[in-house]
């Protein structure tokens, strides 16, 4: 780990060493780790879910896996959300262990096991959004660290009112931390939600660079939009190793 | 929010010189010294006017007979007195005995849902506590956490980079015996070494006993590393309890600013007194 210092806990931008010793980590595995993120509402998981679809229908060897559904801490993360028992801290240290299950039990066995493995949201989620609740970047830098890297993230970008307006007409209530609620922002669920989403919208285009997403435009047509999306994979990752072997 | 740059001793490694946190200074400490690095969000130093006492050591080491005795003269002395302990949590103490009951668990989760019980406790019940001018007595504390999983191939620079937000102990004792005592003690409370604390997920030895003495040897390596990193106060648990809580009284007292150091168990706790 590098050495922390207050500047760099200060600094509202994610530190810079971080990424780069992310992407040193030696890649020990055969498979390769695709991500999406961006807001609620930005078009990440349709488009992921075409890319999987596309995937499935060739035959590929692949895996999908989506943020916080490991079923052993589902209970706790239930029992503080209902009884909105979680800080930023306790909010952030249970998605930590429950990404450290899914990353310990599928996402390395099934990188080393030569899959392609698609993630529909990653560790930059949890650092745009912990962030955003006042945790400090570096902080969530280091709890993250043991996470492989990803080969290609896809950043999927939306206007803000465009993702907002997308999220709020297809749902009945928006949840209590959903809407970041737990930060007193605004009394009004949707406008909590609004500057919730703004800050951490914010967070991620700090990470573009950083962590060099591969950014999408969310407003782009749905299908043209997927064109591009698997044009960028294939250009990036070899999809032929994961092809269904010819007889 | 705003953030106070940190004064004292870091938790981090990378920072080797380590400074003495404020001992005997009571509650005259420059807040900024009270955490190892940035607090966590939501905390201001400043308004914690208790005291922070911390007794580590493993199964078998007396802490928690120390701990009986400590709060009843602590409260015979004036002082309230708020415990914690691991796996107490409202959050996820009960999820984490489910997991350990399991076995299915891996050591990054278990680590970090230890992690997730401590913060519990560390902002529902340590720092109300403390805001309110408690002595907040800990039954281990970080440094068992950072140990076991540090003894299971997780970072140290990880570890400490995790519990950097923790609160800093006024005081941090040790509770040090060798291996072979802990199992005596242990057998003859329990009848039986239990699955984690003779570190039998790490493969050790089959036999129980070999695999008890290896695992709290290499707790006991990592204890010594942690105690001259963050200034533990040493006390030889194999010595008698009276012996040991006198020590500890001694050293607390100073610390609280308490002129007498008498006591003498109740007789609800005189069976502990040996």
């Amino acid at each position: 780990m590098a050495t922390i210092t207050p500047e760099i806990a200060e600094a509202p931008a994610v530190p810079q060493q971080a990424p780069e010793k992310l992407t040193a980590a030696k890649r020990a595995y055969p498979g390769a780790l695709v991500v999406v993120e961006g807001i609620d509402g930005s078009g990440k998981s349709t488009q992921l879910y075409l890319l999987k679809r596309w995937l499935e229908i060739g035959g590929y060897r692949i895996h999908f896996t989506e943020w916080n559904s490991s079923p052993l801490v589902k209970s706790a993360t239930r029992r503080g959300k209902q009884r909105r028992l979680l800080t930023p801290t306790t909010f952030s240290m249970l998605h930590a262990a429950d990404f450290a299950d899914r990353c310990e039990r599928q996402i390395l066995p099934l990188l080393h096991g030569g899959y392609l493995v698609l993630a529909d949201r990653y560790i930059y989620t949890a650092f745009a959004r912990d962030a955003a609740r006042g945790c400090s970047p570096h902080w969530l830098r280091n709890l993250y660290s043991f996470a492989p890297v990803p080969d290609i993230t896809f950043y999927f970008r939306a206007p803000l009112d465009v993702a907002v307006t997308r999220i709020v007409a297809g749902r009945p209530k928006l949840k209590y931390y959903e809407a970041g609620m737990d930060l007193g922002l605004s009394l009004d669920r949707a406008e909590s939600f609004r500057i919730f989403q703004e800050k951490i919208l914010n967070n991620y285009d700090q990470m573009v660079e950083t962590d060099r997403f591969v950014l999408m435009d969310g407003t782009v047509r749905v299908n043209k939009l997927q064109k591009l999306m698997r044009q960028l994979l294939g250009d990036k990752i070899d999809l032929a190793h994961f092809a269904p072997k010819k007889k | 929010m705003r953030r106070l740059r940190p004064a004292g001793s870091r938790l981090s490694p990378s920072n080797g010189n380590s400074v003495k946190a404020g001992k005997g200074a009571g509650n005259n400490q420059a807040p900024s010294i009270r955490f190892y690095g940035v607090p966590l969000p939501g905390v201001r130093p400043e308004e914690l006017s208790g005291n922070l006492i911390v007794v580590e050591g493993t199964d078998g080491s007396g802490r928690s007979t120390q701990i009986s005795l400590l709060t009843e003269w602590l409260e015979g002395e004036g002082f309230a007195v708020q415990t914690m302990g691991l796996r107490r949590s409202f959050l996820v103490g009960e999820d984490i005995d489910a997991l350990l009951a399991e076995n299915a668990v891996t050591r990054m989760t278990l680590a970090l849902m230890y992690g997730t019980d401590f913060f519990d406790q560390l902002e529902r019940r340590i720092l109300p506590a403390l805001r309110s001018g408690l002595i907040v007595l800990a039954d281990r504390y970080i440094f068992t956490l950072i140990a076991r999983a540090a003894v299971r191939g997780i970072g140290r620079d990880y570890l400490h980079g995790v519990y950097e937000i923790a609160l800093r102990p006024d005081l941090t004792f040790w509770l040090n015996v060798k291996p072979e005592v802990a199992f005596d003690r242990e057998f003859k409370k329990s009848q039986t070494i239990s699955y984690w604390e003779s570190g039998r997920d790490m493969s050790l030895s089959n036999d129980l006993f070999k695999s008890f003495i290896r695992y709290q040897s290499m707790i006991k390596r990592e204890f010594e590393y942690l105690s001259k990193r963050h200034d533990f106060i040493e006390l030889d648990g194999e010595s008698s309890v009276s012996r040991v809580n006198h020590l500890l009284r001694k050293r607390i007292a100073s610390h609280l600013g308490i002129r007498g150091t008498h006591y003498k168990p109740s007789h609800a706790l005189a069976h502990l007194w040996r």
